[in-house]
């Protein structure tokens, strides 16, 4: 394909994916719309004006439009090396680990550090580079790669991490899993047996959600009675927002359930806020917009001059990918409730941020694309 | 990038396609399929109704005096989502309220929207907590009903439950009348349960219930009351009952059942009944709430010549002077009936039988009239059917079939026996006996007045105009104002006024137990009576003559009631009388 686009176009015309701009740009508009529409209420009654949720979401943004420009016009392979990568990957190692002794002093699980005031969580910088260093790694000995151990010996690489924020945070270390098992199994030979430890992992996470005693069986308790459960709470109340808005919604700004109702409803729980408001058309629109935007993702990394590259864009859009199934999932009680925002769109200034730099990265990606 | 990593890249791709078409699968479902069940849930849980209570009608008497009417009263209750102190909240309420801690710790920790925690606290009590400014408590104006006289004319008035509807009485007769329309607000509210200020907003406004004016007179259901419990005292009685009525409109003064009971505490039971189970309980009550006078039939016994009188007089066979005689008994068929002056009266004029109560004579004049003649006459008195009076649980009388009415039957019902009636049907009787023949309907409503005072509803009442013929109802004036100036019922006399009556002794089934009940019936004026009156005294001890114990007691009463509703007193019948 990108010799044909080659052949028809001459050689050498700067690209960028502007398609997937587009769709990031409005993804974060209509994430900034939504946060104003559910938190003004709340904003109102706690803080007198209906901006404190909304504003504090804006300068994320801004921040995080330098980085997406700055890393876009960066050029990715600037990455691909043992330093940054590595080193990358030990400062979020060391962050997470100061998050652990914050938490410790404070005497609680604390998901987040303070600098200069804002509230930062580790554990979202973390995916990025943890997604470069499987990148590098990979990219690295994608030839070598002929058995299985050698698979298991670049995921070795990743588990520090993904314990570290699995001791806080159990679902981002899932989503943090599922990213470095896509980018090893996209890379590695060994599909079959790939597919069959992915398959038994989930076999092994179902038989301990069914039969642990731990607080998270009682997820499972909430899933399946939702509407009986004392902690059922906040998963039927998404679900009357859900069911309230029907076809069409109420219109924009019309939810009764983010009255308070819905404790997280800017967090979290927006989705179902969307739903209520913008009806099952505007809840189909913007799932239709993220699989665009995947889609997007798909074709640059298909198209990518090199594996660093397309494996950067890969780890990116199953970051994307998974939090967007999963924060829909769990809103509309289709799995047991976990706490996952939904990119883009959920309040959140570390996870905007984040997601903003993995685009920048990605339109960087797509700039090397050769036309 | 490699062919087979560009394949598997794209199945997981097509994965997460896959599990994006799901959640649009479930979000259809709940969308589409289960939209109008959390729809209506959601709006449950957004809408708080508030209630605007109405105010229930007041009720007069006849005067304008309130005897029923409404006090404000708290209701307080707490908001879960609202509560900020909840250990406080059941300190403060349970000091407050005087209600155990436990209680009011399930009702507060209860996550519930609302939760009322008691209703009809006083004023006191509900300032007192609203002072403390707890969060997620709430303090509701309420309206209690109250009763100024307590338990006067409490059978008659009944009161009204904890929804301040009527339960028993004139509070349930008149209930739809009484109970307005309670308002509501329908606001939405935040998930605090706080409303939504400028948001979409339904109100209703309650309206008031009408006031209800009675026929009762309270100075004179004072009275009867004060003479009943005086005669209950005296005699021991079980029980003493007295109505008061204008025998020609039915209008009723007042009716009293001694022992009364308090209407501000209407559920409240003897120490001993209270500890009984909650069955037993419900009888008990429902025992202290009867209203005798027309819950319960008795045998009417020689009161009830008056309807066997009116019964011959109207199909003729007997003339006031008609001649009979008395040996103090009277064979019929197989049995031997006595009077009860066991050596009998003699000779007599049938106006001197009813003088003296004499009961061969009325057995006489019953076989005479024959079986269809006395039901006939029955049905026109409206023995056969039920007063119509605007009070609920009226007992119907208790009559042998027809076809099984034989010599006896026919000769024990001439004396008032073997038939059962409620003291109020007699009354009726009685007052179509002497009025002129005009079947009324007794009655206590007169009419409803809008709490505004513009709409105005005066109740009407059937009334049977000529069921017996003027003359014989001339006839009986005549008749019972001799039984009261010369007879039987010379206990009942007041000087000056001219008064008829009738007294009876019935003795209560099974007989032999030596239990009676004394009663008799008297109204003034003797021909043209305004006022009319029974009164029955159940199980007396020691002299249990209805002429004896029952005729006094008409006689204080009507002492004081002839004077107060303006009866004159009437020199010439005194004069003829003397």
């Amino acid at each position: 394909m990108a010799n044909r686009i080659k052949e028809k176009y001459m050689p050498k015309k700067k690209y960028l994916d502007y398609p997937m701009l587009f769709l990031v740009i409005f993804l974060i508009f209509f994430g900034m719309v939504m946060i104003f529409s559910t938190s003004s209420y709340k904003s109102t009654v706690n803080f007198g004006h209906p901006y404190h949720w909304v504003l504090r979401q804006g300068i994320s943004v801004i921040i995080g439009a330098f980085f997406m420009i700055g890393l876009s016009k960066l050029d990715y392979r600037w990455f691909n090396n043992k330093i940054i990568a590595i080193g990358g990957y030990g400062v979020s190692i060391l962050l997470l680990i100061a998050v652990l002794i914050v938490g410790a002093a404070k005497k609680g699980a604390v998901r987040w550090i303070s600098i200069g005031g804002f509230q930062f969580q580790p554990s979202e910088v973390a995916k990025i580079f943890l997604v470069i260093l499987l990148a590098y790694l990979l990219s690295l000995n994608a030839h070598k790669m002929q058995h299985f151990m050698d698979a298991v010996k670049i995921l070795g690489w990743s588990i520090p991490v993904i314990a570290l924020v699995a001791y806080q945070n159990l679902s981002t270390a899932l989503v943090m899993c599922a990213i470095a098992g896509v980018m090893i199994f996209v890379v590695s030979p060994k599909t079959k047996e790939l597919i069959a430890v992915a398959v038994s992992m989930v076999g092994v996470l179902v038989l301990y959600l069914t039969f642990s005693n731990s607080y998270r069986n009682e997820r499972v308790a909430i899933w399946k009675h939702p509407e009986t459960h004392e902690k059922g709470l906040q998963t039927m109340q998404a679900l009357y927002a859900i069911g309230s808005g029907g076809i069409f919604g109420k219109g924009l700004g019309q939810s009764m359930q983010k009255m308070g109702f819905i404790p997280e409803s800017h967090n979290d729980m927006i989705f179902s806020i969307i739903c209520e408001e913008l009806g099952l058309f505007g809840a189909v629109c913007l799932i239709l917009v993220f699989i665009a935007l995947i889609w997007r993702m798909l074709l640059i990394a298909m198209n990518a001059e090199d594996l660093f590259g397309a494996l950067l864009a890969i780890g990116f859009m199953t970051h994307i990918g998974i939090q967007v199934f999963i924060n829909i999932a769990v809103v509309t009680n289709t799995i047991p409730p976990t706490g996952i925002p939904l990119p883009f769109i959920s309040y959140g200034g570390t996870s905007i941020l984040v997601v903003m730099a993995e685009m920048g990265i990605v339109l960087s990606v797509s700039r090397r694309i050769r036309m | 990038m490699k062919t087979i990593y560009k394949k598997k890249i794209l199945g997981i791709v097509l994965l997460f396609f896959l599990g994006f078409g799901i959640v649009t699968a479930r979000l259809g479902y709940v969308m589409i399929v289960q939209a109008d069940k959390y729809l209506t849930l959601a709006k449950e849980l957004h809408q708080r109704e508030r209630e605007i209570k109405a105010p229930r009608g007041n009720i007069y008497d006849r005067n304008g005096v309130k005897i029923a009417s409404n006090k404000a009263v708290y209701s307080i209750s707490v908001i879960y989502s609202q509560m900020t102190d909840k250990k406080k909240v059941v300190d403060i309420l349970s000091q407050e309220l005087e209600i155990d801690k436990e209680e009011i710790e399930k009702k507060v920790y209860k996550n519930s929207v609302r939760e009322k925690i008691k209703s009809n606290v006083e004023k006191n009590a509900a300032d007192k907590i609203r002072k403390y400014k707890l969060d997620g408590v709430k303090v509701d104006e309420d309206y209690k009903r109250v009763y100024p006289y307590d338990s006067l004319a409490s059978k008659v008035l009944g009161f009204t439950g904890g929804d301040n509807q009527g339960i028993v009485g004139l509070e349930v007769a008149y209930d739809k009348y009484l109970k307005g329309k309670s308002g509501r607000i329908l606001t939405l509210t935040d998930g605090k349960g706080i409303e939504i200020e400028g948001a979409y907003e339904e109100r209703d406004e309650p309206v008031a219930g009408n006031d209800l004016y009675t026929s009762l007179d309270v100075n004179l259901q004072n009275y009867i009351t004060q003479a009943c419990m005086k005669v209950k005292k005296e005699k021991k009685a079980k029980q003493v009952s007295m109505i008061l009525l204008n025998p020609q409109n039915g209008e009723i003064y007042a009716m009293a059942n001694v022992p009364e009971y308090n209407l501000n505490e209407p559920f409240r039971l003897s120490k001993k009944k209270s500890q009984a189970g909650s069955k037993k309980q419900q009888e008990f009550l429902n025992q202290k709430w009867r209203n005798t006078c027309l819950n319960d039939t008795y045998e009417p016994g020689s009161v009830f010549k008056i309807v066997t009188a009116t019964a011959g007089l109207e199909l003729n066979k007997v003339k006031v002077n008609d001649h009979f005689n008395c040996p103090g008994f009277r064979i019929v068929e197989d049995r031997k009936i006595r009077c009860h002056k066991t050596t009998g009266h003699g000779s007599e004029t049938f106006k001197e039988g009813v003088m003296n109560s004499c009961n061969p004579v009325f057995m006489e004049v019953g076989a005479r009239v024959g079986v269809d003649g006395m039901y006939n006459t029955f049905k026109k008195l409206g023995l056969f059917e039920k007063t119509g009076i605007d009070l609920p649980g009226e007992a119907g009388s208790i009559m042998h079939k027809k076809k099984n009415v034989k010599a006896v039957e026919l000769a024990t019902m001439s004396f008032g026996q073997s038939i059962q009636i409620t003291p109020l049907q007699l009354l009726r009787a009685a007052s179509a006996a002497v009025n002129g023949g005009n079947l009324i309907t007794p009655h206590f409503g007169v009419k409803t007045v809008s709490s505004d005072g513009k709409k105005e509803k005066i109740f009407e009442y059937p009334v049977k105009k000529n069921v017996i013929r003027k003359e014989t109802s001339e006839t009986m004036r005549d008749l019972l104002e001799a039984v009261v100036s010369e007879g039987s019922g010379r206990n009942c006399r007041i000087e000056g006024f001219s008064i008829g009556g009738k007294t009876a002794t019935s003795e209560k089934l099974p007989r032999g137990t030596g239990k009676y009940i004394s009663s008799f019936l008297g109204f003034s004026k003797a021909q043209n009576p305004t006022v009319m009156g029974i009164v029955l005294i159940d199980e007396p001890v020691g002299t249990y003559y209805g002429g004896t114990i029952a005729a006094p007691v008409m006689k204080n009463v009507f002492q004081i009631a002839l004077p107060y509703l303006g009866i004159s007193k009437d020199y010439t019948v005194d004069k003829k009388s003397e």
